[in-house]
């Protein structure tokens, strides 16, 4: 994902803005993506990982992998 | 290996159909429009419409948003191999529960080829494919909460593109939409043997 991004995501549980920790940047592109990382609230402290360039930014209840 | 699987059709992620040409013919159009209305030509960033699709599956729609219009366009869905093809087609990709993870006032325009499908709740087949297309038993299960959750993350100004199906009402559907603060103009629609689409513009 673009960092730019960042200014229009925000936890799905609460609405506050996310803080980036640990982020892993795919140098090779031009505008720097971010790889992987962790997306964190700054008032829950949730916490929503950025795997392969993808924010999973589902709600904790809702991140297992099968549909049901 | 299951039947689906022999036959190669793909059971993860719901693949381009009638539905999504006809959103995103429209779409195009639209946006173009609305573009004009809010005065947006110039090239900073700034001035680029920013357009969410929800429930993006393979990505078509954005993807063709993305070539026709100058539009910033974000791909999300609930669906991890979805959100995985649509960045593989260069889309912003994110795995997103409807529109929860974005900020007030965000997108200038919302675009959504909902699961829509009537579905006995006896026969559902409890897949990511079931859950592409299934819209409960009234076939409004997604829809619903869609409509009352979309217009937080709504610009001022911004509008909704939402592809109705005959088998879901569209009426239904536009009195949900009117509960939650939207006015609706259908803009395009086209006839099938089974069901008439309509693409459905929701404005404030």
């Amino acid at each position: 994902m673009k960092e730019s991004l960042l200014e229009i995501l925000c936890c799905p549980l609460d609405k506050n803005d996310l803080e980036l920790e640990d982020a892993e940047y795919d140098d090779s592109s031009e505008d720097s993506e971010i790889l992987s990382g962790t997306l964190v609230c700054t008032a829950c402290g949730e916490r929503y990982p950025i795997e392969d360039g993808i924010p999973n930014l589902l709600p904790p209840d809702m991140r297992e992998e099968s549909p049901a | 290996m299951d039947l689906a699987a022999r036959r190669g059709l793909e059971t993860d992620v719901y693949q381009p159909a009638e539905d999504s040409q006809l959103l995103a013919q429209t779409a195009g159009d639209r946006l173009d429009k609305l573009e004009q209305r809010l005065e947006r030509y110039g090239d900073a960033p700034s001035d680029r419409l920013r357009v969410l699709e929800v429930g993006t599956g393979s990505g078509y729609v954005a993807d063709q948003i993305a070539t026709e219009t100058e539009a910033r366009v974000v791909a999300a869905d609930l669906n991890p191999h979805a959100v995985k093809q649509a960045r593989e087609r260069g889309l912003e990709a994110v795995r997103a529960d409807l529109v929860s993870p974005f900020s007030d006032g965000s997108f200038d325009a919302v675009v959504f080829n909902p699961p829509y499908l009537p579905t006995d709740p006896d026969h559902e087949w409890d897949d990511w494919m079931e859950r592409a297309l299934s819209g409960g038993e009234d076939g409004r299960a997604v829809i619903d909460p869609f409509l009352e959750r979309v217009a937080r993350v709504l610009a001022p100004d911004g509008i909704v593109l939402l592809l109705v199906s005959s088998l879901t009402g569209v009426d239904a559907v536009v009195e949900t939409a009117g509960e939650a603060g939207f006015s609706a103009a259908a803009v395009a629609d086209e006839s099938f043997p089974f069901e008439t689409l309509t693409i459905l513009e929701l404005y404030q």
